[in-house]
């Protein structure tokens, strides 16, 4: 296979995740048009330079009773009037597959600057409601029909999959979210930048860390939010222009150096029936890991600086961890103890806070995880900097593990 | 600063003093809650964990009374957060005691929205007064996080600098220095035209004067509505400091309306007094609106929409709010006279505090983006435009600030940050 043409990332802009738009009285399109406007300003970017928009949202059909998500592009600015624009769904994976597309669509030098947006807006509906439509990013009739919160407990039986297969102390997954809610104080649009969080509040149950399901609290949980993200992609020949009117090196900007893309069975317990011999209890969630290093030319996880994890629930934190080759499979507890994950670690996992503590605006967070691989390899990501950041991975699942999309951004 | 990571808070049990609790327990010091007894500290700490929404963080409260507790545990802080009724010679009477057991490179600061520093430090030792400043946090200080530091005349130069870095830092709040004058910049600018928000709700109605100056005016809750979440109690005692201490182009806005203090007088305090109710009481599911001429309450009914206001929700709800201004701006009528009124009057009195109790017009924008969850005045100007500004505020023969002027002449923005910092400040 011939090397594909390289696609850059001129960085972004996103919303303060804390922010509850329908309090606000507001649309959904006045989300994306704050984060787009921003990112424009804050690449200098044209709006006539746009060329395309990839829009990343997971169901804006039940949370707005809103279809065609990606002809909202154009609602923005009258400039983007006439661009070819999509929308691109795969449950909380939905902001990377419109950056799969839209990069891909760059590779193929169909188009030199693409916009990747993702929205979601959450705050429309109460906690159960908005529950049972998250249930349809499982397979819903079988899944979720009928239960309350479906997916805490899905990822609930992640937990109890690993205390099978090689025991799993409570204990690792309370740091997990303690370190996640420490690095989003430093993250001025994490969601919950000003919550009170401590290992022993994640530790115990009480009247305000209630079981969801299973083994997963509260504090175990990400939470929904409202938000939006913008980036963009360009070729090289529109990003050395780029470069060159911003007085920077082409080399100085980043660049998408590989990717990773699987899809498992929907269901759950068919997944864990297919891993049963395998030492990952994701194995396709692990191949998309490998594909994206193979891709990048990196040889583990030790070549990279950081990495922006899907943590939708603890759970799918600590098995990030053996996925990535950080620590053998089975043993994540260990990177857990040893203080790897945490920033300032041999490895920081989400110094922006990641899901449990910047916030998890389903189709928005892919996008997220690209904005903030950006700042950190441009070194602008404030308080949450890892320092002398140089490669950055990104993992953005969609479904109880289905869709794994991997990233990995260096220079 | 004796920065052993230990803050007592005096005052405790108070909504404020609860609410300091939780955010100096939630930034990882170790608080110890004093009330006049340790009971009293317990609702308080009650208060700080529903705050939290957790329980743990009583693991970094301890409780106590003032007359076994105050001497030993304030010999022992770095910071002393005072936090007790509004009310200056009590204060003073704390502030003795504090005086005689602190250690001396404590830092002793006052909660007070609006009395005078100076006034509080007067007669303290000069280690005191050296240590000593104005931390003003708004209700509620775990949701709310803009922050005035108010020195006073005597503060230190560097303790001021290490308060603000450590309130920005730790406690992620959004600070600003402001002067020791009544009510410092948050409140003499917010209650101004809330103020006269009352006041013109005697002419006008109650209902119409929030519907017509409402969120989509850029502020979160409609004025009318904010005073009866603050208490009407709260609401004179601050009106009332700055109209007897203040001279300035608003003082006359100050004037607390009569039908207010009548009200007042017979214990209708707002929300706090749901059963006598403010300028709205809800019984059930039923509201009741306030009518200043008789000073009884009756049913709500919604006002008659006003063309320029649905257009301008319209425009906020989709995110187009320079469209939303330029409604506002080119609406003809009563109605879009008196809210332009309001709004410019707004946008000019906030910016003539700059020079006087506010440094600048950015600290301006900081206290009103993030105190009271209005739109930055200098945010209003952009989207308005200078020059335009500069014109409606003439014909509506309101002084144009200085740094209004400036921006017109030079064609120059003057909101420091973009859309995402104060979009979230007009309500569609």
């Amino acid at each position: 296979m011939t090397k594909p043409a390289p696609v850059y990332v001129l960085g972004g802009a996103q919303t303060d995740f804390a922010r509850n738009w329908s309090k606000e009285g507001k649309h959904f399109v006045a989300m994306m048009r704050e984060a787009t406007l921003a990112a424009l300003e804050a690449t200098k970017i044209e709006p006539r330079e746009v060329e395309t928009a990839h829009v990343g949202n997971f169901a804006a059909e039940l949370y707005a009773k809103q279809g065609h998500i990606g002809a909202f592009f154009v609602e923005i600015d009258p400039t983007f009037s006439g661009l070819p624009t999509s929308r691109h769904e795969a449950a909380c994976a939905s902001g990377s597959i419109a950056l799969i597309a839209a990069s891909a669509e760059i590779e193929a030098a169909r188009y030199d600057l693409a916009c990747v947006v993702g929205v979601e807006q959450m705050k429309t509906v109460d906690s159960t409601t908005g529950g049972d439509y998250l249930g349809t990013a499982a397979w819903y009739e079988r899944e979720a029909k009928g239960i309350e919160f479906p997916f805490p407990k899905l990822f609930g039986r992640l937990g109890d999959e690993y205390d099978k297969r090689y025991g799993l102390k409570d204990e690792h997954l309370a740091h997990i979210s303690a370190v996640n809610y420490s690095n989003a104080k430093r993250n001025p649009n994490a969601q919950t930048r000003n919550w009170f969080m401590s290992e022993s509040h994640a530790q115990h149950e009480s009247k305000f860390n209630q079981v969801i399901g299973g083994r997963i609290k509260v504090s175990d949980c990400s939470q929904v939010t409202d938000g939006s993200v913008a980036v963009f992609l360009a070729s090289e020949k529109f990003a050395s222009a780029w470069a060159k009117r911003n007085g920077k090196q082409l080399a100085d900007i980043p660049r998408i150096l590989g990717w990773g893309h699987h899809t498992a069975p929907l269901e759950f317990d068919t997944k864990v029936a297919e891993s049963r011999d395998n030492a990952y209890v994701l194995p396709h969630t692990r191949q998309a890991i490998l594909d994206a290093f193979k891709r990048a030319s990196i040889g583990s996880a030790a070549e990279l600086s950081g990495i922006e994890t899907h943590d939708c629930f603890t759970t799918s934190e600590y098995m990030a961890i053996d996925h990535f080759g950080i620590t053998k499979p089975g043993e994540s507890w260990k990177a857990v103890e040893e203080g790897v994950i945490e920033l300032g670690g041999k490895l920081p996992i989400n110094p922006s806070g990641g899901l449990i503590g910047a916030g998890h605006p389903v189709g928005a967070t892919g996008v997220r995880q690209m904005l903030d691989c950006h700042r950190q390899i441009t070194h602008s990501a404030g308080d949450y900097q890892v320092e002398g950041a140089k490669k950055f991975a990104m993992l953005n699942i969609g479904g109880s593990g289905t869709t794994s999309c991997v990233f990995i951004v260096g220079k | 600063m004796a920065d052993n990571n230990k803050v007592v808070i005096i005052g405790a049990n108070g909504t404020m003093g609860a609410g300091a609790g939780c955010v100096f327990a939630g930034a990882g010091y170790n608080v110890t809650m004093l009330a006049r007894s340790a009971a009293k500290a317990a609702e308080g700490l009650a208060d700080a964990q529903n705050d939290a929404r957790a329980e743990a963080i009583a693991e970094r409260i301890a409780l106590g009374a003032y007359d076994a507790d105050l001497g030993r545990t304030v010999g022992e802080a770095g910071l002393v957060f005072e936090s007790l009724a509004e009310d200056l010679p009590l204060k003073r009477q704390f502030f003795e005691l504090i005086d005689k057991s602190r250690r001396p490179d404590a830092i002793i600061a006052t909660g007070s929205s609006g009395l005078s520093i100076a006034e509080m430090a007067r007669g303290r030792s000069d280690s005191f007064r050296r240590n000593f400043l104005g931390v003003h946090l708004f209700n509620p200080p775990h949701v709310i996080v803009g922050t005035e530091v108010i020195p006073g005349p005597d503060t230190d130069p560097a303790i001021v600098k290490n308060v603000v870095a450590m309130l920005t830092k730790r406690l992620g709040r959004k600070v600003i220095v402001t002067k020791d004058m009544p009510a410092f910049v948050g409140n003499r600018v917010g209650f101004k035209v809330l103020n006269e928000t009352a006041q013109l709700a005697a002419e006008h109605g109650v209902a119409y004067i929030d519907y017509l100056i409402g969120p989509h005016t850029g502020r979160a809750m409609a004025p009318l509505a904010t005073v009866d979440l603050v208490g009407w109690d709260v609401h004179k005692a601050i009106v009332d400091n700055v109209h007897a201490n203040c001279k300035d182009e608003a003082h006359e806005s100050f004037a607390m309306p009569a039908y207010m203090s009548a009200a007042l007088a017979k214990g209708c305090l707002g929300d706090k007094t749901p059963e006598r109710g403010g300028f709205y009481r809800r019984a059930g599911k039923e509201v009741f609106v306030l009518d200043p001429k008789t000073g009884g309450h009756e049913k709500f009914a919604k006002p008659a929409p006003i063309e320029f206001v649905e257009k301008m929700k319209q425009a906020h709800r989709v995110g187009r709010y320079s469209d939303a201004l330029k409604v506002f701006a080119e609406a003809k009528g009563a109605d879009a006279d008196l809210c332009r009124r309001v709004v410019l009057g707004y946008v000019s009195y906030a910016l003539n505090r700059v020079g006087e109790v506010a440094a600048s017009a950015a600290d301006v924008d900081t206290i009103m983006s993030y105190g009271f969850n209005w739109a930055p005045p200098t945010a209003i100007v952009d989207l308005l435009g200078a020059k335009n500004t500069v014109a409606m505020l003439q014909k509506l023969k309101l002084t144009v600030p200085k740094t209004v002027e400036q921006a017109a002449s030079r064609d120059a923005k003057m909101f420091a940050g973009g859309v995402l910092e104060y979009g979230r400040t007009f309500v569609g």
